[in-house]
């Protein structure tokens, strides 16, 4: 999958890319708008992740380009305005997504995955998870032919442990994916961990889930082959 | 008391005491000026007489005898003539009993010495004093009704411009004081008036307000530029620790700390994010065009803080009205008003505590939701400033960085939401919540 980063914080720039590399996307940078519309119009990109605040124009205007050179690329707005005007105008222009900043990356990465399987209509099959089968489509857990129920949280916390397997996940991150950033007073991990109680508790009626690890003082990992 | 009321209230009574004292001193004052008309009169009939005897001469009169007396039928005024050997007498005006035909008389009496011929006379011109007190009751009576006419007249006059002299007064509580809602977007418009005084106090005012909204729109500037600036720092710094903690060369121990220092990133990136909704709420960047059922959203709520009521052993009571619905609202920021409400109530309940949540319509048509729990209490004295950025309560054991009822006031400021508290150390805290009619419906199911 080849990535156009259009963002004018080289350094933040440098460590998204860096990131995708490891997730095996090759990343193209371009630090101006007027980079970035001369990096559209000689390659052909899969994502264009744009930073709305260029110091040369508004990355909105890039859309236009975009849609004209590349009508295929994915592209996912990034900015630090977090302007609800903002946000409309981008998906309005043909943007498939929004992050605001500060965004995890993990997060940046789980929604380009799930763009792809929108967008390339890549039909999954039943993902294995120890004697449990997960059905993402669906959000269905299964365990043979029975379906386990989870509480939609629950679900969540899990699929996304599952879509970045065999790597640790802290709780910031998880509880950003599943509950977006509320203003709240003080953060609590306690809320990660009542519910990884919960889906343990659930799942160990039917099986072990020894596959769900808590690596300590870290987060928790689901490890499996 | 409003100054107009005072005014009116002021000039009235002084009136009235004024007229009081009036009517007191007043049977004196007629009788004064009836006594005195009374010996102006005498003094006139004197003249009259003494003319009369010159002109006809003594004799006409007496006819040889030593005296002469003539009187009214009524015996309200006689005249008499005599002759006096000794000359010890003067001329006075006196009060005195004559009797006249056997009747014993109060009289004003006139003496008058005079000489005819080498011999000296007394001339005595009498008037009953029932004659002269006669007049009295009429002229009281016809001036107490004239006066009264004159105050009350007076009062209307006085009711009338003292209204007319206060107008601009009540008009510049009225736009500039009363139910202002900060900040003020609309720019104050003067007040017409003459007084100076007035327009002092008005243009005072309204340098006053536009002086607060600068400052206010200085600070909103300050609080938005400063968060969001913020913003691309965090989120360079989060993602090199991300990528730290991906990389398979950092051991356990390292990754432990690099997790540390997201926690203590992401602390102050809810800070900023805290900071940044609160003056997107100030900016109006919120539209109010949703309509939310209140039992749902707070069994949603508590459904999410489940695990937290169960470790500590918190009992919840909700007694909500199924059907209740608010009307345009912001169901993020109703969200977030509510979880920081209940967030806050869990946070200052002692483990086996009790956390209620209730509604009622009210007799007025109002909606109010009491969010009550059996926590730590606020000490009154610090109890107007939790609404306050970054007043940390220190009460309990856990400490928040302060902006949790600083935004909640915020969302229910910006949807006329009125929220008020009641707290009692160590009995816990009631936050109440109150809609207007016209904020809330009752759903049609």
């Amino acid at each position: 999958m080849h990535v156009l980063i259009v963002e004018d914080e080289k350094t933040l720039a440098y460590e998204m890319a860096d990131f995708l590399k490891k997730a095996f996307y090759v990343c193209d940078l371009a630090h101006t708008l007027e980079k970035g519309i001369e990096s559209v119009s000689i390659n052909r990109y899969d994502f264009i992740l744009i930073d709305l605040g260029l110091p040369d124009g508004d990355g909105l205007d890039m859309l236009h380009q975009v849609k004209a050179y590349n009508p295929e690329a994915a592209i996912i707005i990034l900015t630090a305005r977090g302007n609800l005007e903002d946000r409309v105008k981008g998906l309005d222009l043909g943007a498939d997504d929004y992050l605001a900043k500060p965004f995890y990356l993990l997060e940046l990465q789980s929604r380009m995955q799930a763009i792809a399987r929108r967008k390339f209509n890549i039909k999954e099959e039943l993902i294995p998870l120890g004697d449990f089968q997960v059905d993402l489509q669906k959000r269905l857990l299964l365990y043979g032919h029975e379906t386990i129920e989870l509480s939609r949280k629950e679900f969540d916390l899990l699929s996304y442990l599952l879509l970045h397997k065999n790597r640790v996940l802290t709780r910031m991150q998880l509880s950003e994916h599943i509950w977006g950033t509320l203003a709240v007073d003080d953060f609590d991990s306690n809320y990660i961990d009542a519910h990884i109680k919960n889906i343990r508790k659930k799942l160990n009626a039917w099986a072990s889930t020894d596959w769900l690890e808590t690596v300590r003082g870290v987060g928790y990992r689901i490890k499996i082959q | 008391m409003k100054l107009a009321t005072k005014l009116i209230l002021f000039i009235s009574g002084s009136k009235l005491i004024i007229v009081g004292l009036f009517i007191l001193v007043l049977p004196f004052l007629v009788g004064e000026i009836a006594s005195e008309y009374t010996n102006y009169m005498l003094r006139m009939q004197r003249a009259e007489v003494m003319q009369t005897i010159r002109k006809n001469g003594l004799d006409y009169y007496l006819q040889g005898e030593s005296e002469y007396g003539s009187y009214t039928m009524l015996k309200e005024e006689y005249i008499a003539l005599e002759q006096i050997d000794s000359s010890s007498i003067q001329d006075t005006i006196r009060d005195a009993k004559r009797a006249v035909e056997g009747d014993t008389l109060s009289y004003r009496i006139l003496s008058h010495v005079f000489t005819d011929q080498g011999k000296q006379y007394l001339l005595e011109i009498g008037k009953t004093s029932a004659s002269i007190d006669h007049y009295n009751k009429p002229l009281q009576r016809v001036t107490l009704y004239a006066l009264i006419f004159l105050i009350a007249l007076t009062v209307l006059v006085d009711v009338v411009f003292t209204r007319i002299l206060v107008k601009p007064l009540s008009l510049i509580i009225k736009t500039k004081l009363l139910n202002r809602q900060f900040p003020f977007r609309r720019k104050p418009e003067l007040v017409q008036t003459s007084t100076t005084d007035f327009k002092y106090l008005d243009e005072s005012l309204v340098l006053l307000m536009q002086q607060i909204n600068e400052a206010f729109e200085k600070e909103r500037e300050f609080t938005a530029n400063a968060s969001h600036e913020f913003m691309t720092p965090i989120s360079i710094l989060q993602s090199k620790m991300e990528n730290l903690l991906r990389d398979d060369l950092v051991s356990e121990e390292v990754a432990v700390r690099v997790v540390e220092m997201m926690r203590t990133l992401d602390r102050l990136k809810r800070i900023s994010s805290s900071l940044l909704l609160i003056s997107r709420i100030d900016n109006e960047q919120y539209t109010k065009t949703d309509t939310l059922r209140v039992a749902p959203l707070i069994q949603e709520l508590i459904a999410e803080v489940d695990f937290k009521l169960e470790e500590r052993n918190i009992q919840t009571v909700l007694t909500l009205q199924q059907d209740m619905e608010l009307l345009h609202v912001n169901a993020d920021l109703l969200f977030q008003l509510f979880y920081n409400l209940i967030h806050n109530a869990i946070k200052f309940t002692p483990s086996g505590g009790k956390i209620s949540i209730a509604d009622q319509l009210l007799t007025t048509g109002a909606y109010q939701i009491q969010i009550s729990d059996t926590g730590t209490g606020i000490p009154s004295e610090q109890l107007p400033f939790i609404f306050d950025r970054f007043k940390k309560s220190i009460s309990g054991n856990q400490m928040g960085y302060g902006l949790g009822l600083a935004i909640v006031k915020r969302i229910a400021t910006y949807h006329q939401i009125q929220i008020s508290v009641r707290s009692q150390v160590n009995q816990g805290t009631t936050f109440i919540l109150t809609f207007a009619t016209n904020q809330v419906r009752k759903a049609i199911s």
